[in-house]
């Protein structure tokens, strides 16, 4: 110690120490901030269609588009030292060959930035009910202001909402597909300390998700018709088209 | 008159303090780094926010470099004596090739 030079890396030294300790300890106290999230998952309309992975392919595959009503509390996953929390939502459907885990595809996922989090774009922007979606000027510079969401953090409440990514299976095969359920996962990622996925079992002060999970449902066939709900609606008349030769009208069979 | 000013510089440079001024300074670097890593984290718990706990650690280390680093006047206070010149203590004769030295 007895030139600057010494002192300079005296200090330093301890200084890494020291920002390690509090580091360490920040990172701990993530686990006493009790949290206990909730969610609930429903299926809306699931629609399986043919299709190709990109423009030139000659490959044909079958792709799954899952609407889905989505309604969370994950409030408590913000604590003091969360960045943001990474929320997605998958479909678990059995491997088709039997002894293999079950397949998971991610159909829709969302960043929760926390309050200290800086803006970013790719940050998710709640859907907002009671405002009209207009494009003018005026409303686009209203946006900015309240960019967040109407709900508190970590709550949405997502109606017949669009899934982000249609899904298909390595085997290109998807229809008829049985015991498929939809699942809420997330990954806390903090400022300091280690990421964390959603817990299914109580784990300290931290509660296991409550709900998270929908109801088991069936991929169609190709070209099914939909859910019964959608059978009453009205349709034009080009659905009464007359087959050749025939006299009465086709009308496909509901399945 | 070169070389004078080089000693300066080298002096201001090099900042020498004393052995007492050394043990405090150790002391003063590991209270100081110590207590501000202490307060940062409580600091930003009770407020709920990590801002806090960064900028005051990081401020309390800012602190810490500018009380431990440039020899301040109470580094030192007790300067070690020189020995006197050999030749006022003793007639040991120091012989280095047959030359003498002491």
């Amino acid at each position: 110690m007895h030139s600057a030079v010494v002192r300079v890396q005296n200090v330093f030294g301890f200084f890494t120490t020291v920002a390690f300790c509090v580091a360490g300890v920040i990172a701990l106290s993530s686990f006493i901030n009790p949290q206990f999230p909730s969610a609930s998952v429903k299926l809306r309309n699931v629609q399986v269609v043919r299709g190709r992975p990109h423009y030139y392919s000659y490959k044909k595959e079958e792709y799954a588009h899952i609407k889905f009503d989505l309604d969370t509390d994950l409030s408590t996953l913000f604590n003091w030292n969360t960045k943001q929390v990474f929320l997605y939502l998958k479909a678990v459907y059995p491997s088709s060959k039997p002894g293999q885990p079950p397949s998971e595809a991610i159909i829709w996922d969302a960043i929760l930035p926390s309050s200290s989090a800086p803006k970013h774009q790719n940050h998710y922007i709640h859907p907002n009910p009671k405002k009209p979606q207009s494009k003018s000027k005026k409303s686009k510079s209203k946006n900015q202001e309240n960019i967040d969401s109407p709900y508190p953090r970590g709550e949405l409440h997502l109606n017949n909402h669009r899934p982000k990514y249609q899904i298909t299976d390595i085997s290109g095969k998807l229809q008829n597909r049985t015991d498929v359920v939809l699942e809420l996962g997330w990954n806390v990622q903090p400022w300091v300390g280690a990421l964390t996925w959603q817990n299914k079992v109580d784990f300290g002060v931290w509660n296991a998700l409550k709900g998270g999970v929908s109801a088991k449902f069936d991929f169609p066939e190709i070209g099914a018709k939909k859910k019964a709900e959608d059978l009453g609606t009205e349709k034009g008349k080009e659905g009464h088209r007359l087959e050749a030769g025939g006299e009465q009208p086709i009308r496909k069979r509901p399945s | 008159m070169a070389d004078q000013l080089l000693e300066q510089v080298r002096d201001a440079v090099e900042g020498q303090i004393d052995f007492e001024g050394q043990r405090l300074a150790e002391l003063v670097t590991t209270v100081l780094l110590g207590a501000a890593g202490i307060v940062a984290f409580l600091v930003g718990y009770m407020a709920q926010d990590i801002k806090f706990t960064l900028y005051i650690g990081l401020g309390g280390t800012a602190l810490t470099f500018l009380a431990v680093v440039p020899p301040w006047p109470f580094y030192k206070k007790n300067p070690e004596p020189w020995l006197p010149p050999h030749a006022a203590i003793s007639g040991v004769s120091i012989d280095v090739d047959g030359k003498k030295v002491g």
